[in-house]
């Protein structure tokens, strides 16, 4: 499957700004299931300065400053990715959940020391106690790992109404599990913080939908917009993506941009300015597939 | 010593409120937060000075080194390879879950490999005379100030008096600070331009930050007085922009860099950390040093040495349970009444439960506190602190003290020979924190009497 998206954000402000800086995290990654052969960045003003690094997650970081007067400023990223089908193990023939959970208690095996780093708590992700008691009725004694992972993601789905009023990039855990609504970022943070309080390691993936469902198949929430989702981890196998907002195991319709510990490690566009005032964001992404 | 040996009870008395003056007038001051009674506070002083012998000296100073060095290398493998988790040393779980860890800064080199520049470690003996190592503060240590501060005090109060005495001089810690610094410079920088940054005036180290700035003739600065230009770090001068070198930076990581770290911050300056990892600017202490001060991992450091120096530590830590090992933490649950417990990244005698002194509600609070996160607390028994006698009114009393000595690490491993010895001024108290009505003394370091 093939797809070019394009990925708009732009920044408005009431006043002019002198300097700004930016962090963005837009370049798609390279996976096993998924390849990036094109990626370019766009900026209206040009920047005076731009850097780029790989951060310790793996994400393509581009910095860039702008030392101007200005009152807008755009980033537009093109990318051009192939995703092959994703090997999905059986769930119900994945280890049980405790069995994976006592791999990441001390001594944590040489090899998994990656997927460990993701078992503890991180800058958005603190609440552990309330979490525990809403993560249990998934994780029955002796449960496969992909079966309880399953039945969190669709008790989220169906206990959860999805809701862009309802919470801000800032709302803590509570009060999404009070209000039982929120966005795609809320699910994925409340699955994470799920698997984490039974002990097993939990990473946040940023990215997009495919925007036009295949013929005959519904719409996927979260579309026209970054997107998140989860990634746990299955000792002996590696990785697996599951979609909380949409109930599913991801595939052919998934493009991950960047990975880490929650939102606070993959926002797309991160940035300080001095100056501006009021200041409104607009985000537009659209996902094209395209045939070979 | 006869000078002070003969004095009166009121002669002394009125010496001690010659030094109190001193203070006051110097403007000495810390800030207690959470406290009704107004933040700024006279640091309280006693004059009777707490005196090291040459010998005993030389064991903590070669400890104080042994640590240092082993605390760096332990840093720089966690951000690098990782080797002493890969081998089992310590456990990873540990490291990785300790909230100072930063994963955000894996695999950015540092100038020269080192982490900790400036330590301050506290040390305390027991009843048997012993140093132990109570904890290594390796992220903003405070404190010299007053060790330099209180030296001072008592050059006025007692004029003449050290010039007749073997004992070493402290007052090079301005320009030794300095060198460390200088030594950072980026390649090819000769006369770096250092700065001290500090979050501002309502900190409650603010008196340290200008009084450290004005023993090293550098300038201070607030985040904002800094901006990043081509990469590169400029203050903001009456002359118009100069560029900055090297950054003694007063601010915890999380305030540091709002493109990187905590967005809200406004006391940072943002993109210092992408000028970091290119190395146009370096900043003391680094980023992510508290990984080594996590008071958990503390209990590992006898290990590191063991594994990065193939040593015995010379400095022996204080037994030390970890909440986090199930085993230990039913322990100390079942021992509270017996046990120190503190919360693991606290500091300033914030967040503790002193078992002997607390009553059964408090001992209840904390056992639900530490049954919810039990990677949060760590406990150690009570030790018998060694006292010292202070100045109460018109006679002496015995009250506990601890040591915090400065070490310095540049083109090689300094400390400063003395430190902050800090004194519980509250009866039977084992607190000396500040921030917890303590106080402190002059310490003096004996030359070698041959």
């Amino acid at each position: 499957m093939n797809y070019r998206i394009t990925h708009r954000t732009t920044y408005a402000y009431s006043e002019p700004v002198a300097v700004s800086h930016h962090a963005a995290r837009l370049h798609p990654r390279v996976t096993d299931t998924q390849r990036c052969h094109t990626f370019h960045l766009k900026f209206d003003p040009e920047p005076d300065l731009l850097t780029e690094h790989t951060d310790s997650f793996g994400n393509l970081v581009s910095c860039f400053s702008i030392q101007k007067l200005h009152n807008r400023f755009e980033v537009v990223s093109r990318s051009f990715v192939t995703l092959s089908p994703v090997l999905q193990p059986d769930p119900s023939q994945t280890p049980p959940w405790e069995e994976v959970a006592s791999l990441f208690c001390d001594p944590v095996p040489v090899d998994l020391l990656d997927p460990c780093q993701f078992v503890f708590r991180s800058p958005l992700i603190v609440h552990e106690v309330p979490l525990r008691d809403f993560a249990q009725p998934s994780f029955k004694k002796g449960r496969p790992l992909l079966a309880a992972v399953a039945d969190l993601s669709s008790r989220i789905y169906r206990e959860f109404a999805f809701d862009p009023k309802a919470t801000t990039i800032s709302t803590p855990l509570d009060e999404v599990l009070e209000k039982k609504r929120g966005v795609c970022q809320d699910f994925a943070h409340l699955a994470i913080a799920s698997l984490r309080a039974m002990g097993l390691p939990a990473r946040y993936v940023s990215g997009y939908l495919r925007t036009r469902p295949p013929p005959g198949k519904p719409r996927l929430v979260g579309v026209d917009a970054s997107h998140a989702w989860v990634s746990c981890f299955v000792p002996g196998f590696g990785w697996v993506d599951f979609d909380p907002t949409n109930n599913c195991f991801t595939s052919l319709d998934h493009i991950t941009v960047a990975l880490g510990r929650d939102f606070s490690d993959v926002s797309p566009v991160r940035g300080i300015i001095t100056g501006g005032g009021d200041h409104t964001v607009a985000v537009g992404v659209d996902v094209e597939p395209v045939d070979a | 010593m006869d000078s002070i040996g003969t004095l009166t009870p009121s002669e002394y008395a009125s010496r001690q409120r010659t030094a109190d003056a001193v203070f006051l007038r110097q403007g000495v001051t810390f800030t207690v937060y959470g406290d009704d009674q107004g933040t700024e506070r006279i640091f309280p002083f006693d004059l009777m000075p707490r005196i090291i012998p040459h010998k005993e000296w030389e064991r903590v100073e070669a400890g104080l080194i042994q640590r240092i060095t082993a605390l760096n290398l332990f840093l720089n493998d966690v951000y690098h390879g990782q080797q002493i988790l890969a081998d089992k040393v310590v456990p990873a779980e540990l490291v990785l879950s300790a909230s100072h860890y930063r994963p955000e800064f894996k695999g950015i080199k540092v100038p020269h490999g080192i982490y900790i520049h400036i330590c301050g470690t506290d040390l305390v003996r027991d009843d048997k005379g012993e140093y132990f190592v109570l904890e290594d503060n390796g992220r903003c240590p405070s404190g010299a100030s007053y060790m330099l501060e209180n030296r001072n005090a008592m050059k006025r109060t007692f004029p003449g008096l050290l010039q007749s005495l073997p004992v070493r001089p402290v007052d090079a810690y301005g320009s030794m600070l300095r060198e460390t610094l200088a030594h950072l410079a980026p390649p090819g920088v000769i006369d770096p331009n250092i700065v001290v940054l500090t979050p501002g005036v309502y900190n409650s180290a603010y008196f340290e930050h200008c009084y450290l700035a004005k023993q090293m003739g550098v300038p201070i600065v607030e985040g904002r007085d800094l901006i990043l230009k081509n990469g590169r770090v400029f203050m903001r001068t009456t002359h118009g922009l100069q560029q900055v070198h090297v950054i003694y930076r007063r601010i915890d990581d999380d305030f540091l860099d709002p493109l990187v770290f905590r967005k809200d911050s406004l006391l940072g300056v943002p993109g210092l950390v992408s000028a970091y990892q290119q190395g146009h600017v370096a900043l003391a202490n680094s980023i992510g040093t508290g990984v080594a001060d996590d008071k958990a991992v503390y209990a590992l450091v006898p290990k590191m040495i063991k594994y990065y120096l193939d040593q015995d530590p010379i400095l022996p830590n204080v037994p030390t349970y970890l909440g986090v090992d199930p085993k230990e933490c039913d322990y100390i649950l079942n021992n509270l009444p017996n046990l120190v417990v503190k919360a693991v990244n606290e500091s300033g005698g914030y967040g503790m439960l002193m078992g002997p002194h607390s009553t059964k509600e408090e001992q209840a609070e904390f056992a639900k506190r530490i049954a919810a996160n039990p990677r949060n607390y760590i406990a150690q028994p009570v030790l018998q602190l060694s006292r010292h006698p202070v100045f109460q009114g018109d006679h002496f009393e015995g009250r506990h003290i601890d040591l915090r000595p400065y070490v310095l690490y540049g083109d090689r491993v300094r400390v400063v020979p003395g430190g902050l010895t800090r004194v519980a001024l509250k009866k039977g108290s084992l607190v000396v924190n500040s921030s917890q009505g303590g106080g402190s003394k002059d310490t003096w370091v004996l030359w070698d009497d041959e």
